[in-house]
């Protein structure tokens, strides 16, 4: 029983893989695509949350909102401000904002947000740098003393000479500076301290010890300031964050004593502002509140975007005004559809079709996995119970399946109704569920239970739900969309492995336990 | 643990040495079914008066057909031929698993209905019903079907005292004409008079050289009786078993199709009948026969 064909299997394989990879290598050597940058990026979503009561007067908040640089990415910037008045100026590298409005009721509320990509950043300086007798005009501010930060300060100049950072090279008395205050106790204490005051106290919270760090590096001839900013966490606070940078060789070098980050940073580091500045100033006796909110979202990475320049279907879409989920719901049917090969050929296990399963996968895509099982579950349901209810007229098979389809429509429009009457806003949304889809899988479900009985129906269907999240697992996958998005021939890998499993005649899981009796045989059977 | 982990890689062992002579559905389907059965060939089997036509061409016996109903126009002249007669079953010509089959006994010249079984009766107009219901495709899926009326089998005493409400029928997996494997199919109360295994119908292995039971499986458990009945069911001679070889042959070789299902039935008059062909027999009947396909078909292609 020799498998005929093999050897125009193996080469239809051959040619496949061996065009897919050779395509791959190409674009990543050639063409410059980036292989790494397929993984998804982290995506921060940052709401100022402020609240005030204006007793109807005057009222003015002033803050600084973020700009974009090397280390960050802001986009998708939007204010909700009842009744107050934005303006935006630029004061050095700050973006100040201010908010006015006359005439401010109690309980105002300024809401404003927008979207980080951070990009991690980090130097390595050079050990042998010394420090330069005269800086730029640019940095050169950068060395007087500010009224909290007394680089004039007796005491800063022995501290200095005490732990040696008034000799050597820049990296030498940074990494001395930064190792003392990085070595100060922390101290959760909110209000402002003074780089003197976190030098006698010998503790410091990050504002002492980020003043410190300056004054000291500004005594010991190097450039260096105040950089306030948050440190996005999902979540909802009201502490901000400061840390330092110093001039190197050109560069603003970012230091954080307070969390021992020396020359880089995480990029959950969100900077707001240069200098010593206080976050937000407004009128007084508003009863300020502000709180910052976060949320994250896995993005595809804007680096790999930029680096897939042939044949690029995503700028394809892009000038269609078509919209990125349909392009990798279309590239990821395949990869779906094999993956529920592999749960009939490989473990046994029974879906309606082979299509269904990814097809509702894709069809979740937008909703999530759980309303997609809803939807599915509120088909089948009236499908059962219209087939109950139905059943005693004895209607041919095709006008059956035409009220069958009436009945799924009419449930889920009821489901929606019912949904907004009782306040379940996404309950509302199994509408949205595709229709198509769900009319298939609701004809599939009653073929198998007219044919096959309710128990084998119920298993169909278990096995299509079960696949179904296994689907949209796989195919929900950032990381395999923007790589299929990047390099379209990995279809043809997934298409060898159809191939492959087209001709594989080995036992699938499920007859390993149906035929156990046989196959744990001692003698031979 | 070093002796639990020797265990299990003697299992494993074990599960690797009669892995080959199981049959997967994978390998049934790429070793068997698609090189032995091409796909355009499956009418023969799927269209039970299609197969009918080829038995009676090569003189395959299989039960006698009263009456074939091609469309909704032949059903009225059909249930007039039957009024008066008795003993016939209306079956759907591409039918599976049973649906749509009508089993009718005698008629009631009184009444004017047919007797069922149960007491229950059926009455012409009810007959007309169901011949126009199997037309329309009801009971095969499909737009449309032709249903057709056969002589009921009167079982052979052997099949009888196994069970009496239904037709236990004999399945013999041909390859390329040449047996490989065979069993008997008894259906039991539970299973509703349907011989289907998965419905909870009961497998009875045979020694293909001597046509004697040798076990008996029922839900995956092997018995010695039938679990409604009581009747024996391991070691009995299989009455005229030699023919009923010789038909499955025969009927094999009648049909443009090489990996075949053959269900055989011993009527009590006639002899062995083909009751109909299955291109995708199921594989089922190596846990009823206690043995591989793999094996079995190495045998019958060496002999």
């Amino acid at each position: 029983m020799t498998v005929s064909h093999s050897a125009k299997v193996g080469a239809a394989l051959a040619v496949l893989i061996t065009s897919s990879l050779g395509l791959m290598a190409w674009k990543v050597r050639n063409l410059g695509y980036s292989l790494v940058d397929v993984l998804p990026v982290t995506q921060y979503e940052v709401t100022y949350s402020l609240g005030f009561d204006g007793h109807g007067d005057d009222v003015r908040v002033r803050s600084f909102l973020p700009s974009s640089d090397a280390r960050q990415t802001i986009t998708e910037e939007h204010d909700l401000s009842s009744g107050l008045h934005l303006t935006q100026v630029m004061d050095g590298a700050n973006r100040v904002a201010t908010w006015q409005g006359s005439e401010v009721p109690d309980g105002a509320q300024i809401q404003h947000a927008f979207k980080v990509l951070p990009h991690r950043l980090a130097y390595t300086l050079p050990a042998d740098l010394p420090v330069p007798d005269v800086y730029p005009p640019s940095a050169a501010p950068f060395l007087r003393p500010e009224k909290e930060i007394q680089v004039d300060a007796p005491e800063i100049g022995e501290t200095l000479r005490r732990i040696g950072a008034d000799r050597g090279t820049v990296l030498d008395r940074l990494r001395r500076i930064f190792d003392l205050t990085h070595g100060l106790k922390g101290r959760p204490f909110k209000g402002t301290t003074d780089a003197l005051t976190a030098l006698r106290l010998g503790e410091a919270s990050c504002n002492g010890k980020s003043r410190l760090f300056v004054a000291l590096a500004r005594a010991g001839g190097i450039p260096a300031r105040l950089v306030g900013g948050l440190i996005m966490e999902r979540g909802t606070k009201r502490t901000s964050h400061q840390w330092v940078e110093a001039w190197v060789a050109g560069h603003w070098v970012p230091f954080c004593p307070t969390n021992g980050h020396f020359g880089e940073l995480p990029e959950r580091y969100l900077t707001l502002y240069y200098g010593d500045e206080t976050l937000f100033r407004h009128t007084n006796e508003i009863n300020f509140t502000y709180a910052f909110e976060t949320r994250t979202a896995l993005v595809p990475s804007p680096k790999a975007k930029a680096s897939f320049t042939v044949l690029d279907v995503w700028g394809l879409f892009d000038r269609l005004g078509l919209p990125f989920t349909l392009l990798r719901t279309i590239l990821m049917l395949p990869i779906g559809a094999l993956v529920v090969v592999l749960f009939r050929n490989v473990v046994g296990m029974p879906t309606f079709g082979t299509f269904l399963p990814a097809l509702l996968a894709a069809a979740a895509g937008s909703t999530g996995a759980g309303w997609g099982l809803i939807a599915v579950g509120i088909a089948v349901g009236s499908v059962a119970l219209a087939r109950w209810g139905i059943q005693r007229l004895e209607l041919l098979h095709s006008p059956t399946l035409a009220i069958l389809l009436a009945a799924v429509v009419f449930t889920l429009i009821t489901t929606t109704f019912l949904a907004e009457r009782i306040g379940v806003e996404p309950l509302t949304r199994v509408t949205l569920f595709p229709i198509a889809v769900l009319a298939i899988c609701a004809e599939r479900f009653y073929l198998s239970l007219t044919e096959h009985g309710g128990k084998a129906a119920g298993k169909e269907l278990a096995g299509t739900l079960f696949v179904m999240l296994a689907c949209h697992v796989v195919m929900n996958s950032l990381a395999l969309q923007v790589l299929v998005i990047g390099f379209p021939e990995v279809i043809f890998l997934v298409i060898a492995a159809d191939i492959y499993l087209g001709r594989w005649v080995g036992m699938r899981l499920s007859e390993y336990r149906r035929f156990r009796g046989l196959l744990f045989a001692e003698k031979a059977p | 643990v070093t002796e639990l982990l020797s265990r299990a890689r003697a299992l494993l062992r074990l599960v690797a040495a009669n892995r080959p002579r199981v049959v997967g559905i994978n390998r049934r389907n790429l070793t068997l079914v698609y090189p032995n059965n091409p796909r355009h060939q499956y009418p023969f089997a799927d269209d039970k008066l299609l197969a009918k036509r080829c038995f009676d061409a090569a003189g395959v016996p299989s039960p006698e057909t009263l009456a074939v109903c091609e469309g909704l126009f032949a059903v009225p002249g059909v249930v007039d031929r039957l009024r008066g007669k008795g003993q016939f079953v209306v079956k759907p010509a591409n039918g599976s698993g049973g649906a749509g089959i009508l089993v009718v006994g005698d008629w009631d010249p009184e009444k004017e209905v047919w007797r069922r079984a149960g007491g229950r009766v059926l009455t012409p107009l009810q007959l007309q019903r169901h011949l126009g219901d199997v037309i329309f495709g009801v009971h095969s899926n499909q737009l449309e079907d032709q249903a057709f009326v056969e002589r009921r089998v009167v079982p052979h005493a052997f099949f009888s005292t196994l069970w009496g409400d239904g037709l236990c029928d004999i399945r013999v997996i041909t390859l390329r004409t040449a047996p490989v494997m065979s069993m008997i199919r008894v259906p039991t109360a539970e299973s509703g008079g349907r011989a289907n295994l998965h419905q909870g119908g009961l497998g009875i292995a045979i020694d293909l050289a001597t046509g004697r039971t040798t076990r008996a499986v029922h839900h995956g458990r092997a018995v010695e009786i039938h679990p409604e009945s009581g009747a024996p069911l391991v070691d009995l001679q299989v009455p005229r078993w030699g023919e009923v070889l010789q038909v499955a042959r025969r009927a094999a070789g009648s049909v443009p199709l090489g990996y075949l299902g053959i269900d055989v039935v011993l009527d009590v008059e006639r002899g062995p009948l083909v009751l109909e062909i299955n291109a995708r027999p199921g594989l089922e009947i190596q846990n009823i026969n206690a043995a591989g396909l793999g094996d079995a078909i190495a045998g019958a292609v060496r002999a």
